[in-house]
């Protein structure tokens, strides 16, 4: 006889009353965790007054950039700096220009230099920043106003790694197909949001942003140099040939540092060198 | 390996082989003065006589050579911009470089095999 025979035999009615009963056991759970939750929120709610410095700066004005301090308290424990920024915004001055989005570390809206170290907001928590708090634009681009920067020539290096599929063959007539192998080999790449973190804290993009490509464009074009699927090996390789498009890498590692998402664009960018070397000998 | 024009891959690979010579030429030179340190001008002239020494330090001086010339070359198109001036300091590096290397080889060659 097998041995499923010997399991209890279960009902409709029976199995809907337990299931009854253990949603009201949980439902009560929930409710006493949130109020719990919203306690100890309460007694941790952080009563010193943080003091945030932030970089100024308005061309119609015609002034040159500053420093303006500002002063909040009454953070929650789990505040991140983007919520200072908008209660500053909202309490204090109106006129604090900075960019934000999805406010979660997706969208790359509020990437900032926080204590002089580029990051997200949104995902850095007040109360890993100690009192006082330094906020200035990404370094080494074009201020448009206050902490917004002009992000023109990190897109520009972008586009010219041409960031897609690129396939030579006729196309297949359903999808194109890897092994789960294969796709292994973007984990680690396709999750770059282009915050530009990473370029905007390497000093070879800083000397150079106009000729390194710099790490998240070669981090992206490690990207589809790595995938099967694309056929453009050759001419990836070809534009990045040269002193400039790739090799000014000198493997300081900041981006690796400095990535929210904890990329590591120096690997793919040796990633690439190696292959290069394979390609050429 | 196409030479020609291949500017970036190149000075890479010869800074990459050369590194790995120098820490190889090292560790070799430190191994053989902890095994029998040289105490004496002539025990010194001596082993720098013998065939391979010698080929092993003209070597080196070329390793070490070609990988302060790649390094030289980054640091300045990294940091001087005005072409004239680059140019001139480059040329400056590559001059001090080859005079330094016939120098070398030069006293190498000079010490006569005992």
């Amino acid at each position: 006889m097998p041995a499923k025979a010997f399991l209890p035999q279960r009902h409709g009615v029976h199995r809907d009353n337990g299931n009854l009963f253990s949603m009201c056991i949980l439902c009560l759970c929930g409710k006493l965790f949130w109020q719990l939750r919203a306690w100890l929120a309460a007694m941790s709610r952080k009563t010193e007054t943080m003091r945030f410095l932030i970089y100024r700066y308005n061309p119609d004005e015609g002034k040159p950039p500053r420093m303006q301090e500002y002063r909040l308290d009454g953070f929650d424990s789990g505040d991140k700096l983007l919520d200072a920024l908008l209660r500053i915004k909202a309490e204090l001055d109106p006129t604090l220009s900075f960019r934000r989005s999805c406010g979660e570390g997706v969208c790359g809206a509020d990437s900032l230099n926080i204590n002089g170290r580029n990051g997200l907001a949104c995902i850095t928590p007040l109360n890993e920043l100690g009192e006082t708090v330094e906020i200035r634009p990404l370094p080494g681009r074009p201020v448009i106003r206050d902490l917004v920067v002009d992000m023109e020539q990190f897109y520009h290096q972008y586009r010219a790694v041409k960031p897609w599929l690129t396939v030579h063959d006729p196309e297949p007539e359903t999808e194109y197909l890897q092994t789960p192998e294969q796709r292994d080999q973007l984990d680690g790449l396709y999750e770059c949001i282009l915050c530009g973190c990473c370029s905007t804290a390497c000093p070879s993009f800083w000397w150079n942003p106009d000729k390194f490509r710099g790490p998240a464009a070669l981090l992206q074009a490690w990207r589809f140099l790595a995938d099967s699927r694309d056929q453009a090996t050759g001419d990836r390789l070809a534009e990045l040939e040269g002193p400039y498009h790739l090799f000014r890498c000198h493997s300081i590692m900041n981006c690796v540092d400095v990535c929210p998402k904890g990329l590591n664009p120096t690997q793919a960018i040796g990633n690439i060198k190696k292959l290069m070397l394979k390609h050429h000998v | 390996m196409s030479w020609r024009g291949a500017n970036g891959l190149r000075p890479w690979l010869m800074q990459r082989l050369s590194a790995v010579y120098i820490a190889g030429f090292l560790l070799f030179i430190l191994f053989n003065l902890a095994a029998a340190p040289v105490i004496s001008f002539d025990a010194w002239r001596g082993w720098v006589a013998s065939p391979l020494v010698n080929a092993a330090i003209a070597l080196f001086v070329l390793a070490l050579l070609i990988h302060a010339w790649v390094g030289t070359r980054d640091v300045l198109m990294d940091y001087v911009k005005p072409v004239a001036l680059r140019f001139v300091l480059l040329t400056l590096f590559a001059l001090i470089f080859l005079i330094s290397l016939f120098w070398s080889l030069r006293v190498l060659f000079s010490v006569p095999p005992s």
